[in-house]
């Protein structure tokens, strides 16, 4: 309101996720020197290297460390050294400049430096994960296990799209990193990655409830941090443990009606549309806050298995696809836009909201397929107003400090104007 | 071959109109595929007319409520011209979901705001290694010839097919014949006109652009000609789904250079491999799409470098030098293009990049860059 | 006694340099375009032929380049055109025989040309059609900040910590720099953020061409030691510049005009 001063209420639990974040990478870094076999993988791949024990980064894991590290800039300016033309996808950009800076020589944050992998499994979730494995091989000569990951786009294609996924995993992937590997596929160990996700996301699910109250108990950057355990973390039972921890922060937090906006909550309560902007998650926030505005949910943060029930460790690889393909799958309707308006409706009634910001990330447009159309018939549909903020995932060059706040601010407005 | 050569200018200034009076004449429905790889002889054999949807010929206004700037040209101008009403003539599309980010944009669009009678995505996959690949993308065309056979309540056997496709090899034959003639003498045909024959093609019945070939190929052998004494060869060579803009091929030209060859999509590489229907006819268009040379950016070809095809080609024809063409916010091209320049860096051909949008506001930079590049691989 | 001239009509300035028969540099001039480009370069080439003491029919060559070249042809003024990129080269070449590398700031476009020892375009890049890390660019913010144009490298010089200027685009980063000045920030630290964006910018171009020593910049703006500073800093290396920056692709094209003199 008014002439109140917002700020946020900084959980503790979260402070423990860095070490965890770190640690992963450490050992990543260090793998090839304790005689362990690295994978890098893009698109829902990891999992398979996990069960071999290999280390493994992820795409988009490991923009969102770099983001964290501060180390974006630099690896981008490699890149463009090494000739990449800036309009080109910054996760491609950034995984260039890495593997430039090592192939040159450049010094770059040695922290954001990985060892080249064995094997790199190119989920084609989107045709940029292929861009950016065929770049490596062709500048490095990684070797690629490439796997097509297509979006589905009807729902009547799904028994055909189901049946493709099954086939690669089966005859392409795990025998490719049997070959890698030189051992049969460990089963078990993929079946036990996956009953430490089920608990994880289970937990998870439990904490999303604490969005809903109003005042909201924590914000969707509280949430941004917390992604590793059901994401590239996964597998990993201290992601139990953080995510115990968490909910009960956040039941301490009900009990006691501290609110994740000081002093009394929040003011306007908002759907992010599209990445986390992973570098500049701080500065997002600082332009939210002091308008007494929070991030509540978004279709993204979402799709990191919001229905742990449907996962079944016993049958790892057919749960796997199904998860992702399977009739009751609710992830990758969620990538069609024509499902987006479902999705989000959903949570715009789940979590009563009343505005929708619309990330664009100019580099990106994976999660803003047709994003305008979504907004309007969301906006037809809910009579709640969004704009659309041009932004980047970790390039700051595509950024325009003012126009977005202007944006904002103009949203606030609209939704004053509706409540009186 | 005036006479043809005319009617090929015709309709490639208005393909709007074309189509348009096409529909009434043939009493039959017009389906919009989107470039680059719909197996459009499937359309054909439902008799339907199938059309390679293109880039409009006005700025975008209305369309810019509909997609964001940093979209490409041909994305925007598409969505453009379907929200103003101008492709009213269509009465349905079918677009290809996995060959690029852009082409991903349109589905909701077209739903939203044409009234189209029929819809269908395609996922044709890249093409990775695996018969699970070939298997899915097999089984990806049979379910669009269901979803015509569907739509138009008639079955398409595979003899019926097989038809389609010889009248799409005897196109691809009469192409490759103008392409030959014109590396031999490439001043027979100014460029632009070249990839205006490729345009009206992607419109037209194939039928019908096979009688204006066979005129235009008895020209083009009667014509003398020679490689202008003092020019210097060059290949265009782009990822773009869409022509170059005709005044920078023309500028190309008027600059002292020439271009015997290209690989570009309206170009050499929409005729290039010829479809094999002895076996089943529906995976013969797969292989077709299957094979890796031309490469594509758009299909997951890493085995197969791009670089080295192109520097195939400019040996063959005895080029100077490359000019990429490359249309701003095209995602394929924009991140293969490095790997793409060493390799010709590494190889010594001379290569200059050009970024063409759909609003061309200013040539004179464009130019410049062309000028240097003739003076370049010239000697001043 | 055959003499010869280069003159490179660019957007913002008009420069003419004067040879003598032994590819001496005998003058040269610099001057504001203006709206008339063919008025502007006949009045440049005079200037520099009366301080050099001669008259239009000594002159055995004329040779345009620059944004404005096809001005000078059309009007017969010049015997041919030849790009700027290959007369920043050939200029370039001359003043510094062992650059490999130029950077050119021009008022409408900025330029990176990668060169042999011979002086011959090896391969370039030029920024898009978009004012970015060009002397434009430069011009917008200086008036943003309200300061005069020449004052801007010494105002950058004086910076002690340089603000994130992120915004490329023209547009975006005038009024970036308009809310960085509202919310207090410094002259000086804003204009060294100006500068760093545009050496941003420019270590893209460099990037594509790839970085050879010796590094040479040419173009009004560098005689703006704030940017050539940033510039410095951001692709490592030092920047080799001449005297009179401005006039490196007359004498570039004043060069080429020697040598077409000798096969005629």
């Amino acid at each position: 309101m008014e002439g109140t001063t917002y700020k946020v209420n900084r959980l503790k639990t979260t402070n423990e996720i860095r070490p965890l974040v770190d640690k992963h990478w450490a050992d990543l870094r260090t793998a090839k020197e304790r005689g362990e076999l690295v994978a890098w993988a893009s698109g829902p791949t990891f999992i398979f290297a996990y069960a071999m024990g290999m280390k493994c980064h992820f795409m988009a894991g490991y923009a969102s460390y770099c983001g964290g590290i501060g180390a974006g800039e630099e690896v981008l300016k490699v890149a463009e050294m090494a000739g990449d033309l800036p309009e080109s996808c910054s996760y491609h950009r950034l995984h260039m400049g890495m593997a430039e800076a090592v192939k040159r020589d450049i010094e770059i944050n040695p922290q954001a430096l990985l060892p080249l992998p064995d094997l790199m499994v190119a989920g084609r979730l989107c045709t940029e994960m292929s861009y950016y494995a065929e770049g490596l091989y062709r500048r490095m000569g990684v070797p690629v296990l490439p796997i097509e990951f297509p979006m589905i786009f009807e729902k009547e294609d799904i028994p055909r799209l189901r049946e493709f996924m099954y086939r690669q995993f089966t005859e392409i992937v795990i025998p490719e990193f049997e070959r890698v590997c030189g051992k049969p596929f460990d089963y078990d160990r993929m079946s036990e990655i996956l009953s430490v996700l089920k608990k994880v996301a289970t937990l998870r699910n439990e904490c999303w409830e604490f969005f809903k109250d109003i005042p909201a108990r924590w914000t969707l950057w509280d949430y941004g941090v917390s992604i590793a355990p059901v994401f590239y973390l996964m597998g990993n039972p201290k992601g139990i443990t953080y995510y115990e921890k968490l909910l009960k922060e956040l039941q301490e937090r009900r009990e006691n009606n501290i609110p994740a906006i000081a002093p009394d909550g929040e003011n306007y309560r908002l759907y992010w549309d599209s990445w986390l902007p992973w570098a500049f998650l701080g500065k997002f926030m600082r332009k939210f806050t002091p308008h007494g505005a929070v991030c509540l949910c978004g279709r993204y943060p979402w799709e990191f298995f919001p229905h742990p029930e449907l996962i079944d460790p016993e049958h790892p690889v057919e749960t796997w696809t199904d998860l992702y393909f399977g009739q009751q799958s609710h992830l990758c309707y969620n990538f069609s836009p024509k499902g987006a308006i479902d999705s989000i409706g959903e949570l715009i009634e789940e979590y009563s909201l009343d505005g929708m910001v619309m990330f664009s990330s100019k580099t990106c447009r994976l999660w803003n397929v047709s994003q305008m159309e979504v907004l309007d018939a969301l906006e037809k549909k809910y009579g709640i107003p969004g704009v659309v903020i041009e932004g980047d995932m970790i390039d700051s060059a595509m950024i325009s400090d003012s126009q977005i706040e202007t944006r904002l601010e103009a949203l606030f407005e609209l939704i004053d104007s509706r409540r009186t | 071959m005036e006479n043809a050569l005319a009617r090929i200018v015709g309709i490639a200034t208005d393909p709007y109109s074309y189509v348009t009076q096409l529909k009434e004449e043939r009493n039959s429905k017009v389906i919009g595929c989107f470039p680059m790889h719909i197996p459009e002889e499937i359309i054909h054999a439902a008799d339907l007319l199938p059309v390679v949807i293109w880039r409009g010929d006005e700025p975008v206004t209305w369309g810019h409520s509909h997609v964001r700037p940093y979209n490409c040209g041909i994305l925007r101008s598409f969505v453009d011209d379907a929200v103003k009403g101008k492709l009213s003539f269509m009465d349905g599309m079918v677009f290809h979901i996995r060959q690029c980010l852009p082409a991903q944009e349109p589905p909701l669009i077209m739903e939203r705001n044409l009234k189209l009678e029929y819809k269908k995505i395609l996922y044709m996959p890249p093409v990775y290694p695996g018969e699970a690949i070939r298997d899915f993308l097999v089984e990806d065309l049979k379910s669009f010839q269901q979803s015509l056979e569907d739509y138009t309540g008639k079955k398409i056997g595979d003899d019926k097919l097989r038809e389609s496709i010889e009248v799409y090899n005897r196109n691809r034959d009469l192409m490759e014949r103008v392409y030959a003639i014109r590396r031999e003498k490439p001043d027979v045909l100014k460029a632009s006109l070249l990839m205006k024959i490729v345009f009206a093609g992607m419109v037209m019945p194939k039928e019908d652009h096979n009688v204006l070939l066979s005129e235009i190929i008895e020209g083009m052998e009667a014509t003398r000609g020679e490689i202008g004494k003092g020019k210097l060869k060059v290949v265009p060579v782009g990822c773009l789904c869409q022509t170059p803009p005709f005044e920078v091929l023309d500028m190309i030209e008027d600059l002292g250079m020439i271009m015997p060859d290209d690989d570009l999509f309206v170009g050499s590489r929409y005729f290039a491999n010829k479809v094999d229907h002895n076996g089943s006819p529906i995976e013969g268009l797969a292989d077709r799409y299957l094979s890796k040379v031309p490469v594509c950016a758009t299909k997951g070809i890493w085995d197969v470098h791009w670089g080295d095809e192109v520097i195939k080609k400019v040996k063959e024809v005895e080029a100077k030098g490359v000019i990429s063409v490359l249309a701003k916010f095209c995602p394929p091209h924009t991140c293969y293009y490095p790997d793409f320049k060493n390799k010709l860096v590494e190889e010594g051909v001379p290569e200059v990049l050009i970024q063409v949008e759909h609003e061309m506001i200013s040539l004179e930079g464009i130019k410049t860059r062309l000028q240097s590049f003739a003076e370049s691989i010239g000697g001043v | 006694m055959a003499i010869v001239v280069g003159v490179d009509i660019g957007s913002l300035a008009t420069k003419t340099v004067v040879l003598g028969p032994g590819k001496e540099i005998l003058a040269y001039d610099i001057l504001r375009s203006g709206h008339n480009y063919q008025q502007a370069s006949q009045e440049s080439i005079n200037n520099a032929l009366s301080s050099a003491g001669f008259k239009r029919e000594d002159v055995s060559y004329i040779l345009s380049t620059g944004y404005g070249r096809g001005v000078a042809t059309l009007s017969s003024l010049a015997d041919a055109e030849v790009t700027e990129i290959t007369c920043h080269a050939k200029g370039a070449e001359r003043l510094f025989s062992d650059v490999r590398t130029i950077i050119d700031i021009g008022g409408q476009d900025s330029k990176v040309i990668g060169i042999d020892e011979k002086g011959d375009v090896t391969n370039f890049v030029m920024n898009d059609k978009c004012a970015a890390g060009t002397g434009r660019f430069l011009e917008v913010m200086a008036s943003a900040l309200s300061v005069d144009i020449g004052g801007m490298g010494d105002l950058i010089m004086s910076s002690s910590g340089k603000v994130d200027v992120s915004s490329m685009c023209t547009v975006f980063a005038e009024s970036e720099v308009i809310s960085l000045f509202a919310k207090g920030h410094k002259k000086a630290d804003i204009a060294a953020g100006i500068a760093d964006s545009i050496a941003r910018r420019i270590t893209g171009l460099v990037g594509q061409v790839g970085l050879k020593e010796k590094v040479t910049m040419s173009g009004g703006v560098a005689k703006n030691r704030g940017v050539v500073h940033a510039i410095e800093e951001r692709i490592g290396t030092s920047l080799v510049v001449s005297e009179e920056p401005q006039i490196v692709g007359a004498l570039g094209a004043a060069i080429i005009a020697a040598n077409r003199t000798k096969d005629l």
